[in-house]
């Protein structure tokens, strides 16, 4: 049963990672109307610069701060000077996906030219260990945990509070209408990949200050949990990221826990099935007028 | 010519023809039908452990070093055959899945996680196919006719590849320039308008992935005979990204840019780098072979997106010479669309 029970707690942590990746990539989709492949090159690229900092004897939580730097300028300059180009060619959706592809791979293997095929791994003070009877975190933990709550409010109260959050919640819902209505969308747009790309780089390092070690490609795998958490909680929409992210980080390390480690990815691929079988529109679905 | 060289150019044809086969088959569903298939290496990768489990021995041959299904030591062309069957069986609850998908971009990003996930899967799961440490010792096809170690069975390996070549391309020359194929291109262009015209378009889509599956499956038999190992490692996902290159470089909708992107980018591109002398750290050569590849698309896609032979325009007016006039008989609405 302790077993169980710590995985709950690892299961937490994911969930934590995974919503901060999960609510980038949906807002990026929503938004901005491109499914960005290249998310996971984005992420490793910002965890290696998180890297580069930390090895300098700085404390990882700059090196965040630095990821997440990374991340926002890297979206920013592909949205400006790839994605924005080819939309203004009216490329299909399919090629939008196939530049987005395209880009993730040149991003991972720049990675790879230059720090080389090696793991590497952070220089981490975990800190004190808290435990309630078998549940323990120690405290890098729960700063994650927490730092994942702080952007997910951050993310409702621009959503909610802000004029530039309204213009974004329109864009998302008919860009036309939008910019009929005086929003400059290109300008919210770039906004986005801003953000978006902060979310981005910071969840680059939380991925990787989660795995024990990570590659170039290491991030690969768990685009594929992002993609199955954004999915399932309903594409598009920041709040059914939040809800799928601690679904899926939950299950899958309470079954890793169950089973074994090595299908993760696998879980939560069934239950992006099972999902777009019962309920196809993922859970919070977008209301259309 | 030595036999060095002659091996090595058998050798070039050998995966000239894969590449050029499996091509082939992804331009079917990608250039001409319009489906987007990111996922297209899990089909080569099902008919490469198909015809390896199909030919090899039982598992516990060799002092039973690696574990695998089947094993049922059955002579060529038997593995080929079910090689081919078995891309095209992993190919239904694709076609199955992927119809009730509504935007094009979400039916090719599910075939991508489905890639990954799979090659998960056959990467830990050790019984399957060995796992991540792949199988190894697959015989070489007619190894009875002659020693595969010879120049002889090199010729002829190449011989039999490029052999099915021509005859996919033929064979697929008779979906694309039929009036199946022109419903393929409807689906493309418009699928609205062709379930309009009382096409069925779940019908076709299944299909082509169907065929296209299946020479994949192909292709990947082929290619284990030659090599005679398979593992994970393979058939990452970024394989799909090399075929799907070598189509936009080529071009398009047509089977000649298929032939040509083959020939250009995994064989020719790929092939290059062989002679650049290694430098730098491991791992290097293939990070900048990557990139390269990435370049491609984004270089292609933007200043010559119909790739180096573009398709070719489809007149009805060549096809109807005589009934091209207005007042000619019977070339009204319905003459027009049946004519040929």
């Amino acid at each position: 049963m302790a077993i169980y029970i710590a995985s709950f707690g690892f299961g937490l942590v994911t969930a934590s990672v995974l919503a901060i990746s999960a609510i980038g990539f949906t807002m990026q989709f929503g938004i901005t109307d491109v499914l960005n492949l290249s998310f996971g090159g984005v992420m490793i690229t910002s965890a290696y610069i998180a890297y580069v900092v930390n090895s300098a004897g700085i404390n990882i939580w700059i090196g965040l701060v630095a990821a997440g730097f990374a991340g926002a300028i890297i979206s920013y300059l592909i949205n400006r000077f790839v994605l924005t180009p080819f939309k203004r060619r009216n490329t299909s959706l399919v090629g939008m996906v196939i530049v987005t592809l395209a880009l993730g791979l040149i991003l991972e293997n720049l990675v790879l030219a230059v720090a080389g095929p090696d793991n590497v791994s952070y220089t981490l003070n975990n800190g004190p260990t808290l435990s309630i009877g078998a549940f323990e975190l120690t405290a890098l933990q729960v700063g994650m945990i927490v730092l994942s709550l702080v952007l997910a409010g951050a993310i409702h109260a621009l959503l909610t509070l802000t004029r530039l959050g309204k213009a974004m919640r329109a864009t998302a819902c008919n860009p036309g209408l939008a910019r009929a209505s005086g929003i400059r969308t290109e300008r919210v747009i770039s906004t986005t990949w801003l953000v978006t790309g902060a979310l981005c780089g910071i969840s680059g390092a939380t991925f990787a200050i989660n795995s024990a070690s990570f590659g170039p490609t290491s991030a690969d795998l768990f685009l594929v949990v992002i993609i199955a958490a954004v999915f399932v909680g309903g594409v598009g929409q920041p709040y059914g990221a939040m809800l799928g992210a601690v679904l899926l980080g939950i299950v899958t390390e309470v079954s890793a826990a169950i089973i074994t480690p090595d299908y993760k990815e696998v879980i939560a691929f069934i239950i992006l099935l099972v999902v777009m079988a019962v309920r196809p529109q993922g859970l919070i679905a977008r209301a259309r007028a | 010519m030595s036999s060095g060289t002659i091996f090595y150019i058998t050798t070039l044809i050998v995966y000239g023809g894969v590449d050029v086969v499996a091509c082939l088959g992804l331009s079917l569903q990608f250039g001409t039908a319009g489906i987007t298939n990111f996922g297209f290496i899990i089909y080569q990768a099902a008919g490469a452990y198909t015809a390896a489990v199909l030919s090899m021995p039982r598992d516990t041959a060799n002092g039973g070093f690696q574990s695998y299904v089947l094993g049922l030591h059955l002579p060529f062309p038997i593995p080929w055959i079910g090689a081919a069957v078995a891309g095209g069986l992993l190919a239904v609850p694709a076609g199955l899945v992927v119809r009730r998908s509504l935007r094009p971009d979400f039916a090719g990003v599910s075939m991508l996680v489905t890639a990954v996930v799979l090659n998960t899967v056959v990467d830990n799961f050790v019984p399957l196919f060995n796992g991540a440490a792949g199988i190894a010792l697959v015989p070489s096809p007619l190894s009875n006719v002659f020693n595969p170690q010879s120049l002889k069975w090199q010729w002829m390996y190449s011989g039999i590849a490029i052999f099915v070549c021509v005859l996919v391309f033929l064979g697929l020359r008779l979906i694309t320039e039929s009036p199946y194929g022109r419903s393929l291109r409807a689906m493309r262009e418009d699928e609205t308008a062709a379930k309009a015209i009382g096409k069925n378009t779940d019908g076709l889509r299944i299909t082509i992935l169907v065929v296209g599956g299946a020479i994949a499956g192909l292709s990947g038999g082929i290619l284990v005979g030659f090599i005679n190992l398979w593992a994970p490692s393979a058939w990452t996902y970024p394989e799909t990204i090399v075929l799907i290159a070598a189509l936009i470089v080529g071009g398009r909708g047509n089977n000649f840019g298929a032939i040509l992107g083959a020939l250009l980018v995994p064989l020719g591109f790929l092939e290059a780098t062989r002679f650049i002398p290694p430098f730098g750290p491991p791992g290097l050569v293939p990070a900048l072979e990557w990139i390269v590849t990435g370049t491609l698309i984004l270089v292609f896609l933007w200043f010559r997106p119909q790739g180096v032979v573009p398709e070719r325009r489809r007149r009805l007016s060549k096809r109807l010479p005589a009934a091209a006039g207005p007042s000619a008989p019977g070339s009204g609405v319905v003459g027009v669309s049946r004519g040929q």
